[in-house]
């Protein structure tokens, strides 16, 4: 048999299915099996696997499990957290809680000088909508003189 | 006689002789597989950056095909994982669909978010990053409105953007976009509800949305498929070497995993799945009220009927509370990523909705 394409492999291939041969013609002569049949076997084991696991993990005891599970995560990472801040205080290091606190700062900062901007913008316009109106009725007198 | 004659799942010596030359096959193979799993390329179509707005890029997908739409293109992707799925391979390429037929095409990068990103939220991500770009096409293009087309959670802040900008986008499409929480049916809706998932606390003490964890949460949806099934199938077609380019660049974006910013995080969870605050119209985004019966442009609605992340009944109402006249739904047979990536898709669905943009589009001067 050839197997073009993957080089040096024939020879190892003939070893091997001869030594296959001889093994499987040895002791077995069963009939005829579907040729499909592990395959139908396999999807059927994996669909009522993949069904059991969604039952499980709609379950009370999972989503509960699942909770609890999440609640020691969380306290425990937030003790990692504090530990952590404690330490890079006493190193006089900033930590991600004090970055947090500058992000919070720039955010107010740049919230209040948008707020004042549209504000000014509002103003100004505003101010040259009277301004035009003014104009307006200046002319309008000039040309009635 | 032989005790195997009445075994009916014994395997002849032809068979037997057959799955060890296949087994050897496939373990000649390796290297070719490693070969493959370093070569292969993902996000093909060749993209400039048109605009930065922080950590976020604007992209505009480079081609050689004739424009014939004047209005052009955005996609938004979900802020989970990479938007290169959209454009994964060459032959698998829903950008590809749309450069061809001659739309000006641009997608956005959402990037990834730092620890400083977590108070990023709706308001940022909907009303300042979407409404950037989106204004950054109109002024490039001339252009009064976009189309827009939203995919996953993108699918849902194009949705909110569309209900709080409707003066700029000519056309909407979403793509497995949930906007309706009501039912509660599927894995990831039970999961994140309020009785079993504390998103404020995580928020406060991991500040993003962490990677892995997101991962890992995905993952579990389809445990036997996803951790089990896929590995099976992956060393059944491991000697096949166009198989193994789509099962890498596929694997490539799903370990591509990127933290969701904490605050945007936290008001999907809470006041989406766990509130159902959009379709009722409840949902304020910098207080806005997001009112989805704002929307009266054309509306696309892609839903995929076998989808595990996004069931049809989260999408569906989405056509019943728009006010537009012109609207359509299409229940596509796939799943949630096989929309974007599957061979059907590609054959079937993209043409049909690439028929619909271009019928409801702008032609360029040139192409009339």
């Amino acid at each position: 048999m050839s197997h073009s394409g993957i080089p040096g492999i024939d020879p190892f291939m003939k070893f091997w299915t001869e030594a296959v041969k001889a093994m499987a013609s040895a002791g077995m002569t069963p009939p005829q099996p579907p040729p499909d049949l592990l395959t139908q076997l396999r999807r059927v084991y994996f669909d009522t696997l993949a069904e059991q696991a969604d039952q499980f993990m709609r379950s009370e005891t999972f989503l509960g499990a699942m909770k609890q599970g999440m609640e020691a995560s969380l306290a425990w990472q937030q003790g990692v957290n504090q530990m952590m801040q404690r330490g890079l205080a006493a190193a006089q290091a900033p930590s991600r809680a004090d970055s947090e606190h500058v992000v919070l700062l720039l955010r107010g900062m740049e919230e209040r000088i948008l707020e004042r901007i549209e504000d000014l913008s509002a103003r100004l316009g505003k101010a040259e909508g009277a301004g035009a109106a003014a104009r307006g009725a200046a002319g309008r007198e000039e040309r009635k003189e | 006689m032989s005790t195997m004659t009445s075994n009916p799942w014994g395997l002849t010596p032809e068979q037997l002789v057959a799955n060890w030359e296949s087994f050897i096959r496939k373990a000649w193979s390796l290297p070719k597989v490693a070969e493959v799993a370093q070569r292969v390329q993902v996000g093909c179509t060749p993209a400039q950056i048109v605009s930065r707005d922080d950590n976020i890029r604007l992209l505009r997908y480079e081609t050689a095909d004739e424009k014939r739409y004047a209005t052009p293109l955005l996609f938004v992707f979900a802020l989970v994982n990479r938007p290169y799925i959209l454009d994964l391979r060459p032959e698998k390429s829903v950008v590809g669909h749309f450069l061809r037929r001659g739309f000006d095409t641009y997608n956005i990068d959402w990037g990834v978010p730092a620890d400083g990103d977590r108070y990023l939220g709706l308001k940022d991500y909907v009303l300042r990053y979407l409404d950037h770009a989106v204004d950054h096409i109109r002024e490039r293009t001339g252009q009064e409105r976009v189309n827009l087309l939203g995919y996953c959670m993108g699918g849902t802040m194009t949705a909110m953007y569309t209900a709080l900008r409707p003066e700029k986008v000519r056309n909407l499409i979403l793509l497995t976009a949930p906007v309706d929480w009501s039912v509660k049916d599927n894995l990831l809706s039970l999961w994140a509800d309020e009785r079993y998932f504390n998103v404020d606390r995580m928020i406060e003490v991991y500040g993003n949305a962490p990677a892995q964890w997101l991962q890992a949460s995905f993952l579990m949806l389809k445990p036997v498929q996803n951790m089990l099934e896929k590995y099976v199938t992956f060393y059944e077609n491991m000697d096949n070497e166009k198989w193994l380019e789509d099962f890498f660049a596929m694997e490539t974006w799903l370990n591509d995993n990127i933290p969701v910013a904490g605050e945007v995080f936290r008001e999907f969870v809470k006041y989406m799945f766990q509130k159902n605050q959009l379709i009722r119209g409840e949902l304020e985004v910098a207080g806005e009220r997001v009112d989805l019966a704002k929307i009266a442009c054309p509306v696309l609605n892609l839903i995929a009927q076998n989808d595990h992340l996004v069931p049809p009944n989260q999408s569906l109402t989405f056509n019943d509370v728009v006010s537009s006249a012109d609207r359509r739904l299409i229940t596509f047979p796939a799943g949630h990523i096989g929309m974007a990536v599957g061979g059907k898709a590609h054959r079937d669905l993209w043409p049909t909705v690439c028929d619909w943009l271009a019928e409801r589009s702008q032609e360029t001067k040139a192409a009339n």
